[in-house]
């Protein structure tokens, strides 16, 4: 038995699936590819898969990975194209190979925001920049204290490592890198959903484009 | 897929992979090269829509056909309904995200009563007019099939066609006569006309009714050539005919999410109070190597991890436990559980019991329905109290500590001694559990027994009975609950007032159209669902619409009184239907078709074959 890391891409309308969800999907579709899945012992036999850090419902994906437990030295080649051919639409394998660090090491997560449909977006892009400049950006969102949920304050721009706000015709396009990981983790939906209030009718895709330990080195 | 006004309004909706399409196994075609483009939709969620085999089967076997691309289309829920009308967003397919507006045919699964408002509420979002008499384009052509097509007569006046029985072959030939009609330019009249000498179509444009001063139906006539009584259309070769070999595997998570497969069609035991049991003769079973070669396939596609045997008894299949063993053999090494739903509590044998063992195991279901013998013996429910207790017995000896059982209230000829006989029953099964002398240690029982209200439906023997009032349901359920002595036993209750809107439907007429398009009008929709149904409404559009509901529930029909549905023929001798009737008043019973033909004359439907008496 060994554990290998599944490296996909997640991209197209499945980005409005949730995490569970896309477990139960890949389960299926482990199940599809005949792959020789390790199933854990027990009373109810399933089998091992865990994900780095989960994405959220709506966001497309550069750099997902789970890691799933192999019962035989089937060859990460093979293990790639059989799990290829029996994943949805959307979900692209992009390497297989041995885990090099533990997912709690995981520290930022660098996304790539597209806004399209901006109504004048000359106004925009000002707008957005002067936004992005200032010194706070207080938003509230649902955290937790002990089991309860409650509304906390969060300094978005306190939080913003690093951006960058590019215009290409009519599409604006902003990078950014933010806290990801079990101990802070912050929503780049928080930021783009002020910036889509100075304007009317955009929509913005995110992507997760990277994940880095927090000397940014990427996650591998 | 979805455009991109749709998009801005996904993340503001609860689960939007209800709206995206792109699952496994879906069907994209180029819309160029097809003739007809077809809009599947079930007038539900996406969980319950995508739950349902008809569906599967219908979708694959119109998907089939080169010429035709058939889409799927659900009932978006209330937010997302909410912002696509806030929006002018018109209702699309899953698939091509294209508005139905623009498709040919446009085909709408009435699987129960409660689901007319939401088909009201899908044309209207689709931005068509609700009656078909304002669609007065040849396309799109709006048919509907299921169960309530054997009287769907207060949905009439908004469907073109309806589609009486079996779909699997009757969907070609409408689909070839749409295709000449298209081609050659026809008026809807002409195609309606047309349409309505394809075996088991039914136009209702073509019937006029007429009515006595005493509201009752006077005469239902047909005109422009429509044949007098429309003939349910059956598949005699349930091995030869189409099943899907793939099923679209749903990302989010839906009611029945595993591998289905019908293994037999129509049931012998011909209880008084089950529609299915009638709709569906005659009994037509397929065969175990059938069943096992495409569960393996479907299993092998979708990546499922449980198959449910499915059909209206399948205890009563012949074949099970050879089905069983062929099944097992691959299923146990591939970690798939089997699912087993309709089973009988008197045929119920210990080597199943073992197989059963085998799989995964999850709760135990029987259905006694009513709690004496003596009424058992009135709705035909040949099972006894011993039968029931003996299963308890096995159950309890194989591990199980949960049993699930399954009551009616308002049942004809019931009394309040009925009604206690179902805490009696339940309290001798957490007896037995008791007296198991092998009950795992430190494990208590739990009995959970589900009351339904009986609902009067067409096609049975108790089509002429009143329906019990709300009224006398609620003291009923509040009768039994006074029975019931131990913590052991919970009981739950259907609603009566959901029950009450499905019995006036089920009997109903086409004077109800303008009564459901009022509800619909004021707000409701997604009746079925206890959030969502509004009793008040109801009441007002029935005052509103000068249409008094008892008049559905509540009467005792005569025998010689002229049905709504008397024009559809589904096989079933009414003489055999009134024979029947009158032995539930003896509280005599009918043996199952096995053991003697009681004559009810669907095999008639399938050339004099009937699997029964093979």
């Amino acid at each position: 038995m060994r554990t290998l890391r599944v490296w996909f891409q997640k991209r197209g309308p499945i980005r409005y699936i949730s995490h569970l969800d896309l477990m139960r999907t890949m389960t299926r579709a482990i199940r599809r590819s005949g792959i020789p899945l390790w199933y854990t012992e027990g009373f109810n036999p399933h089998p091992y898969m865990t994900f780095a850090l989960p994405l959220s419902l709506g966001m497309e994906s550069l750099c997902e990975s789970m890691d799933i437990r192999i019962e035989d030295d089937t060859g990460e080649a093979q293990i790639l194209s059989a799990l290829q051919s029996a994943m949805p639409a959307g979900i692209e394998i992009t390497a297989v190979k041995v885990p090099v660090l533990d997912p709690k090491f995981i520290a930022f997560a660098a996304f790539d925001v597209v806004f399209e449909d901006v109504r004048d977006s000359d106004d925009f892009y000002d707008k957005a920049n002067a936004l992005l400049h200032r010194d706070s950006l207080v938003v509230q969102k649902l955290g937790k204290k002990g089991h309860k949920k409650v509304m906390k304050d969060v300094d978005l721009l306190e939080h913003l490592q690093s951006f960058s706000l590019t215009k290409d015709g009519e599409l604006l396009r902003l990078q950014l890198v933010l806290p990801a990981g079990s101990t802070t983790n912050v929503n780049p939906a928080l930021l783009c959903d002020e910036l889509l209030k100075l304007t009317d009718g955009a929509l913005y895709r995110i992507t997760r484009t990277a994940l880095y330990t927090k000397d940014m080195e990427l996650f591998a | 897929m979805f455009n991109k006004e749709i998009e801005k309004i996904l993340p503001l909706v609860q689960k939007p992979a209800r709206y995206t399409g792109g699952e496994l196994n879906s069907i994209i075609k180029d819309k160029n090269a097809v003739k007809l483009r077809y809009a599947f939709c079930f007038p539900d969620s996406y969980e319950i829509g995508m739950s349902h085999l008809g569906i599967k089967i219908l979708y694959d076997c119109a998907n089939a056909r080169d010429d035709v691309w058939c889409e799927r289309v659900f009932a978006p829920w209330h937010d997302m309904e909410a912002l696509m009308r806030e929006r002018n967003l018109p209702l699309y397919a899953l698939e091509s995200g294209d508005p139905i507006k623009e498709f040919d045919l446009i085909g709408f699964t009435l699987m129960y009563e409660l689901c007319y408002t939401n088909v009201l509420n899908m044309l209207d979002l689709a931005g068509l007019p609700i009656r078909a008499a304002d669609r007065t384009d040849l396309t799109p052509i709006v048919i509907g099939g299921g169960a309530c097509v054997c009287n769907a007569e207060p949905m009439a006046e908004f469907f073109d066609l309806l589609c009486l029985g079996e779909g699997e072959e009757v969907f070609d030939e409408v689909f070839d006569l749409l295709e000449t009609a298209k081609a050659e330019g026809w008026s809807k009249k002409k195609f309606l006309q047309a349409a309505a000498q394809i075996e088991g179509i039914y136009v209702p444009a073509l019937y006029d009714v007429t009515y006595h001063n005493d509201g009752t139906v006077a005469a239902v006539t047909p005109h422009d050539g429509a044949p007098e009584k429309v003939k349910k259309l059956v598949i005699s070769d349930l091995d030869r005919v189409r099943y899907p070999e793939k099923f679209i595997v749903p990302f989010i998570e839906v009611v029945h999410d595993r591998v289905t497969h019908e293994i037999m069609r129509g049931c012998i035991r011909g209880c008084r109070f089950c529609q299915a049991g009638f709709l569906y003769r005659p009994i037509r079973e397929k065969s175990p190597d059938t069943i096992n070669d495409q569960c393996k396939r479907l299993c092998d596609v979708t990546g499922y991890d449980e198959i449910s045997l499915s059909s209206l008894s399948t205890s009563d299949y012949t074949q099970l436990e050879t089905l069983l063993d062929k099944l097992l053999e691959w299923t146990i090494p591939e970690k798939i559980n089997i699912a087993l739903p309709s089973l009988r509590v008197d045929n119920f044998s210990d080597s199943l019991m073992e197989k059963l063992n085998k799989v995964r195991r999850s709760g135990l279901t029987f259905a006694p329905e009513a709690g004496t013998q003596r009424l058992r013996d009135a709705i035909n429910k040949n099972v006894t109290e011993e039968e029931v207790l003996r299963t308890s017995r096995k159950a309890f000896a194989g591990g199980w500590t949960a049993v699930k059982l399954y009551f009616m209230l308002g049942l004809p000829t019931e009394t309040l001694d009925d009604v206690a006989g179902i805490a009696d029953l339940g309290q001798l099964v957490v007896n037995e559990f008791y007296r198991n002398p092998d009950k795992p240690k430190g494990k208590g029982v739990t009995v959970s027994i589900s009351v339904a209200s009986f609902v009067p439906k067409p096609f049975t023997p108790f089509q002429w009975e009143p329906q019990d009032t709300r009224e006398m349901l609620l003291e009923k359920q509040a009768h039994l609950l006074s029975n019931i002595h131990t913590k052991k036993i919970n009981a739950s209750f259907h609603k009566v007032d959901i029950s009450f809107l499905e019995g006036v439907f089920a009997r109903g007429d086409r004077r109800l159209s303008k009564v459901i398009e009022y509800a619909w009008a004021h707000g409701c929709k997604f009746d079925g669902w206890d959030d969502s149904f509004h009793f008040d409404t109801w009441m007002e559009s029935f005052s509103a619409c000068g249409v008094d509901p008892l008049f559905y529930t509540s009467r005792r029909r005569s025998f010689d009184e002229v049905l709504p549905w008397d024009h559809l023929d589904y096989g079933i001798r009414k003489e055999f239907l009134i024979r029947e009737a009158k032995k539930a008043y003896e509280s005599k019973t009918t043996p199952h078709c096995r053991i003697h033909c009681a004559g009810c004359g669907a095999d008639r439907l399938n050339g004099g074959k009937c699997d029964a008496h093979a």
